[in-house]
């Protein structure tokens, strides 16, 4: 029987998007229902570990390395040895944290399948995307708020 | 399983992975399906290719236009078609019927009483014996030649004779004269049944040459087929061809309701666009089997003159049920005599020259 929706008979070429079924290379023996519940449990685990560390990427990290840089500049009294050291610092641990990531993602496709779910696609973009918007609203914040031109304009005021 | 492994499971194939399975199971199945070899059927004397598109166009036409009604009772445009080929001035002196064999069997209930006899030679089409016991008659099987023949119809009982030409299952045709002579030398009472659903293969005498004959024999009626050379079997269409003086016989044989429209069409169209075809390919299978005929006597069969779309093969030491099995193993189907009379032969139906390469593979293969 039919079970495919976008199996058409051949009547159209190719599939949609994203409807192709997962082809494994021997059926997967799912476990028990208990089994199936903690990797639901596990795999909500990994997406609030991927969570942390996008949100790392976009505050703690950069902060860090700027700290690096700083250190370096003092100890070597060169102020392109220190932002040099800073950028390093910043691509190796972006790059660093976004491979952790998207091994955390794979994993993550495979405990939910394990979980039961027909899951297809990752879900680092879509965290990275959320976290991405949720910290440029608190930099915002803090720019305009905290300490931006509006603290500026009133310290300024209280001069003149 | 380790915890590991038991993850690693869920893990799904690339892209690529798994366009390099699809290709390999296609190539797979390719191999499959080419290595196949279909059963090659020479069992049946129908002709096998598919309908010109013509005539599957003109049928169509037909169906759309007009199912829900009833066709022309007697086919005229038909009839005057067929009655111009056939060189006839006359087109009351044919009817269309539901393929020949009806056409038979509704001349026999015609003819016979209950109690008379029905004449045939044997080996024969085996319809003519259950047509004659239908008819409550019963059939007389007549070994020889015209002499047997004449002598058996000067029995007392004797109302039909049941004559195929070419014969089914052994292919002899009936000269002209010998017919001219059976006609001359019958009782008043005999009338001759002339079956000529094959003649259309043969290239012995002219196609018509027995037609010319109904003139001085009003006894004499012809059955004509498009089931065979025509290749419309699906269609259930014949046609029956009498003397100057048998249209009350003929008004008896034609169907109550006449012929399906749609039979009609496609035999319409089958003489108007297609007898060119058919011409190119009954010259083409008479060419073959003269040539299949030689290659089976070269192999010490005995093989009659056919002059039909089959042949009639004997092996000097098998039985034609034996021969049949043996050919079916290595992929052909025959015809077995046992059901057509003669059970020392088997009958070979003859399509073109590949077919005929692939019979002679078999037969060398078996023996």
């Amino acid at each position: 029987m039919r079970s495919d929706p976008s199996e058409t008979g051949g009547l159209f070429v190719g599939r949609r998007p994203g409807t192709a079924p997962t082809h494994f290379r021997t059926p997967p023996e799912r476990g028990s229902s208990v089994r199936q519940r903690v990797d639901g449990s596990l795999a909500n685990i990994l997406v609030a570990a991927i969570t942390v560390l996008s949100l790392l990427c976009w505050g703690p990290i950069p902060v860090a390395c700027l700290w690096i840089g700083s250190q370096i500049d003092y100890l070597s009294g060169s102020v392109s040895i220190g932002i040099l050291s800073a950028f390093v610092a910043l691509f190796a641990l972006l790059f660093g944290a976004l491979s952790l990531m998207r091994r955390l993602d794979n994993a993550w496709i495979l405990v939910r399948r394990a979980a039961g779910h027909d899951q297809r696609t990752g879900i680092l973009g879509r965290v990275f995307a959320i976290t991405a918007a949720v910290c440029a609203l608190i930099v915002l914040f803090w720019f305009v708020v905290i300490h931006g031109p509006g603290n500026s304009l009133v310290s300024s005021g209280g001069e003149t | 399983m380790g915890l590991l492994d038991y993850y690693k499971q869920f893990e799904g194939m690339t892209e690529e992975e798994v366009k390099v399975e699809l290709r390999e199971e296609a190539a797979e199945r390719r191999r499959k399906a080419l290595a196949r070899v279909e059963t090659l059927d020479l069992s049946q004397t129908t002709w096998p290719e598919l309908p010109n598109p013509r005539i599957v166009n003109a049928i169509t036409y037909v169906a759309r236009r007009g199912l829900y009604r009833y066709p022309h009772l007697q086919g005229s445009t038909l009839r005057n078609e067929l009655a111009a080929r056939h060189g006839l001035n006359d087109p009351a002196r044919l009817i269309l019927g539901n393929g020949a064999a009806e056409l038979l069997s509704a001349a026999t209930r015609a003819l016979i009483e209950p109690g008379q006899q029905l004449l045939t030679y044997w080996p024969s089409y085996p319809l003519y014996p259950i047509m004659a016991r239908r008819a409550h008659g019963r059939a007389q099987r007549v070994a020889g030649g015209v002499d047997e023949l004449l002598e058996a119809a000067r029995e007392e009982h004797a109302r039909v004779i049941a004559l195929a030409s070419p014969n089914d299952p052994t292919g002899e045709l009936l000269p002209t004269d010998q017919l001219r002579q059976l006609l001359e030398g019958l009782p008043d009472n005999v009338a001759v049944l002339l079956d000529e659903s094959l003649v259309e293969f043969s290239d012995a005498q002219p196609h018509n040459s027995s037609l010319e004959l109904l003139e001085d024999h009003p006894r004499l009626l012809v059955f004509r087929s498009f089931s065979k050379a025509w290749g419309l079997a699906g269609l259930r269409i014949g046609y029956a061809i009498g003397g100057p003086r048998s249209g009350d016989l003929l008004a008896e044989l034609e169907p109550d309701l006449g012929v399906s429209e749609v039979s009609q069409a496609g035999a319409l169209e089958a003489l108007r666009s297609c007898s060119e075809l058919i011409e190119c390919r009954t010259r083409e299978l008479c060419a073959e089997r003269l040539r299949l005929i030689a290659a089976l006597r070269e192999r010490r069969y005995e093989v009659s003159d056919s002059q039909a779309n089959f042949l009639w093969v004997a092996h000097p030491k098998l039985a034609g049920a034996e021969l049949a099995a043996r050919l079916t193993q290595a992929g052909v189907l025959v015809a077995s005599g046992d059901a057509l009379g003669e059970p020392r032969h088997v009958r070979i139906a003859l399509h073109r020259a590949s077919t005929s390469e692939r019979l002679l593979g078999a037969l060398d293969k078996i023996l």
